[in-house]
């Protein structure tokens, strides 16, 4: 079977020596939607960053073969990059550093023109993206005149609009109020592509995820479906987590 | 500083503000323009321009108490220098002359960038061939200037909250480091907007 | 030292612009050729880092405050190229959205703060350090700020001069004057800065973040023709307008005519003013133009005939 994601022994230290991937293995199938959790230093960032092929190439050194890494039986390599970037799209825990463009639209439009789409079907992309998240309209606003919440459905509009087969998400929720934060998930149950979602927001593991995986210390201490792994309380406190609220009267098993 | 303190009209709606950028950027030029090469002493000249911009002001219908706030922050500067020309024969009219042009120049300026969005001078930019690399710099500036600005204030803010011995010595040790470590924190960001650009197949 | 529209003539500002011209396309076909892919969102976000910077402000005195310029800064972080690039982003858009230095002065203000004060000023910071060594670094930082100050100063008063607003003596005695005690203010503050970078993350002062080579022979040509020109040109109406200030003192005190009466050398041009040519003041400015730019290549041959070339590598790093 073709795993929309393969990582094997996937090992990754920062130039400083600092040691973040300490041999992850990980096989997700096509339509499955992944809570990564785990506390802070995990390593969480590190991994969605190797997903679509940044992390190698921007700095560090990646200690194995390049075949650690499988995007739909594709290893990442320098020749592929571009196709599994356009398949893999990244959404930045920060909108502040992924909407770099002075317009919503020219942000937006940045993907699809990167991947060579002529004009009119850039326009015709964007326009769609924006329906998608509900910013019809805001075309010609600037990012520094949005809210965070708008900021970040912008940031994923510019992933939409190019059409990726795997959505890979740093911390969707964080800094959104409670409003936010449900429009959001609601947005995100809506979009049927892979998904793998880093998070410390435990009830969106609940309420939207298939599977959850729990990340310490750069290795997977536990993969499992979210209701009983988030249930099992000693688990949970012995990686920095909690039981969320919504699984406060359930008990695993 | 927050973020529409100064480009608070350039998104607003009327019917200057609909004019296409180009437009009205060449026509700010050409005001400018005309306005340097007016000989001295050409009051005459002076009052149409003042005229023309002043109509163009009322129809852009951006405040007039946010033009002339906008006016007299900037004057001073302009006052300081002109009166330099005092020092010489005739220095009054050339003195008065400065002034008149210096003042016509910046309300064109300032009824250009507030009827305009920078984005649309950017694409303008763009178009006219200006090189790529001043063009994204400007982009890149202009989106992350309000940004750095705000994070500026973070750090004094945060700085000053645990600063127990004023003194001015010690103010432009603290002042001085929150440069530093905005310069630092600029450059991490730098690099995190280059991840986000290659995330989405810029190479 | 934003010079808005309506200070500068027509020449002037032909001059300032071309000048402003010659620097930025050196620059911008250095870090076209040279700027690593991963560097290039840097210049950007340097850029806006320059303008907050400007609103700091600093206390003075009695209540005053000041703030940084930055060329000097922009210098010693990005060395010559990054820096032209960056000042002009600066100046361009606080002309366009703050009106804050005039359209048709925009060159003159990339010529004076970006060029002059900031290439100029990375340029002694260079000279000092390699002079006195490591040691000397902060040291270096200090005198190079006070002087890139100081000579955009200089720089912009000439200009002011050559448009016939400011008489030339009370221009550069008021601008050089106010900014040889601002420059105080820039070197320090500078200093400090720097010190503060330095104690954070010194490999971004060692490498110069950029990744732009430091010194391209091209670049060092360009910038330092322009520099020389500039300088040449606004600098020397000393020679025309001189005497309604220093003469005035000089002929008093009774030196003149000695000074007149024991020429040097025969300068191959003669007086500073060329034949053929009408009006003084711009002949003056032609000829000092010429002037300057013979003795730079004069000075640049000399230096690359007496001065040991040094292995390439250093340029690679």
């Amino acid at each position: 079977m073709t795993y929309a994601l393969e990582l094997s022994d996937l090992r990754f230290s920062y130039p400083d020596g600092s040691e973040a991937l300490r041999g992850i293995d990980l096989r997700v199938a096509e339509g499955e939607c992944v809570g990564l959790i785990g506390p802070n230093g995990a390593g969480k960032s590190t991994l969605l960053l190797h997903l679509n092929g940044i992390l190698p190439e921007f700095g560090g050194r990646r200690e194995a073969a390049p075949s650690m890494i499988r995007v739909f039986g594709e290893p990442i390599s320098s020749a592929n990059l571009g196709s599994i970037r356009r398949a893999v799209g990244l959404l930045f825990q920060d909108p502040d550093d992924q909407l770099f463009c002075p317009t919503v639209f020219e942000d937006v439009a940045f993907g699809p023109r990167q991947f060579g789409l002529v004009e009119a079907n850039v326009r015709e992309a964007v326009t769609r993206a924006l329906a998608m998240v509900g910013l019809a309209g805001f075309e010609t606003r600037a990012p520094h005149r949005l809210s965070v919440g708008e900021k970040r459905r912008v940031c994923l509009a510019g992933i939409l609009a190019c059409e990726p087969r795997i959505l890979v998400l740093d911390e969707p929720t964080s800094n959104l109020d409670p409003r936010g934060r449900r429009e959001l998930k609601a947005l995100l149950a809506a979009i049927p592509a892979t998904k793998i979602i880093a998070t410390h927001d435990l009830e969106l593991v609940v309420q939207l995820c298939t599977r959850a995986v729990v990340l310490d210390g750069g290795k997977i201490a536990a993969d499992g479906p979210p209701v009983d792994l988030l249930a099992d309380e000693p688990l949970m406190l012995a990686h920095g987590l909690e039981r969320p609220h919504v699984l406060q009267h359930r008990h695993p098993h | 500083m927050r973020a529409d303190l100064f480009d608070r009209y350039s998104y607003a709606d009327s019917s200057i503000h609909r004019l296409p950028a180009a437009l009205k950027l060449a026509v700010a030029l050409a005001i400018v323009i005309v306005t340097v090469v007016l000989p001295v002493g050409r009051w005459d000249g002076f009052m149409v321009i003042a005229l023309l911009l002043i109509g163009v002001a009322a129809a852009s219908r951006v405040p007039g108490s946010f033009i002339v706030r906008r006016l007299v922050t900037l004057e001073p500067l302009a006052l300081g220098v002109a009166g330099l020309a005092m020092f010489q024969p005739h220095g009054g009219r050339i003195f008065a002359t400065m002034l008149a042009k210096t003042t016509l120049c910046l309300l064109t300026m300032i009824l250009l960038s507030s009827t305009t969005p920078f984005a649309a001078l950017l694409d303008v930019m763009k178009r006219a061939r200006v090189p790529d690399i001043l063009v994204s710099t400007l982009a890149l500036m202009y989106r992350y200037l309000f940004v750095l600005v705000d994070e500026a204030q973070r750090m004094r803010r945060a700085r000053a909250s645990r600063t127990f011995r004023p003194g001015r010595w010690w103010t432009w040790r603290t002042l001085t480091t929150v440069i530093g470590q905005l310069f630092v924190r600029s450059t991490e960001r730098a690099e995190r907007i280059y991840a986000a650009m290659i995330a989405r197949g810029w190479s | 030292m934003h010079i808005p529209d309506g200070f500068l003539d027509a020449k002037t500002l032909v001059v300032t612009a071309s000048l402003a011209a010659v620097g930025v396309t050196a620059a911008v076909r250095q870090a076209r050729a040279q700027l690593p892919p991963r560097k290039v969102p840097l210049l950007g976000v340097t850029a806006a880092f320059v303008f907050a910077a400007q609103m700091v402000n600093f206390p003075i005195a009695g209540g005053t405050s000041g703030h940084l310029i930055g060329g000097v800064l922009a210098g010693v972080l990005l060395g010559p190229s990054g820096t032209v690039l960056v000042m002009t982003a600066v100046l361009t858009l606080q002309c366009l959205l703050f009106a804050d230095g005039g359209l048709l002065a925009l060159g003159a203000n990339i010529f004076n703060m970006g060029i002059v004060g900031g290439v100029g000023g990375y340029y002694v910071y260079r000279a000092l350090s390699r002079a006195f060594g490591a040691r000397a670094k902060f040291l270096a930082v200090a005198v190079a700020a006070w002087c890139g100050t100081v000579m955009s100063a200089v720089a912009t008063a000439g200009e002011l001069s050559l448009s016939g607003v400011v008489p030339w003596s009370v221009g550069v005695l008021a601008m050089a004057g106010v900014h040889m005690v601002m420059g105080v203010g820039e070197a320090l503050i500078t200093t400090l800065v720097v010190l503060a970078i330095d104690r954070t993350r010194p490999e971004i002062l060692a490498d110069g973040p950029t990744g732009l080579p430091l010194r391209g022979t091209a670049e060092t040509v360009a910038f330092g023709l322009v520099i020389s020109l500039g300088l040449g040109i606004f600098v020397s109406p000393i020679a025309s307008t001189w005497p309604d200030g220093l003469e005035k003192i000089a002929g008093t005190l009774g030196f003149l005519e000695r000074a007149v009466q024991t020429p040097l050398a025969s300068a191959p041009i003669p007086d500073y003013t060329l034949p053929g040519i009408g009006s003084p003041g711009w002949a003056t400015a032609l000829a000092g133009g010429i002037g300057t730019a013979v003795v730079f290549l004069a000075v640049l041959v000399i230096a690359r005939l007496i001065v040991p070339r040094h292995p390439a590598s250093r340029d690679a790093s």
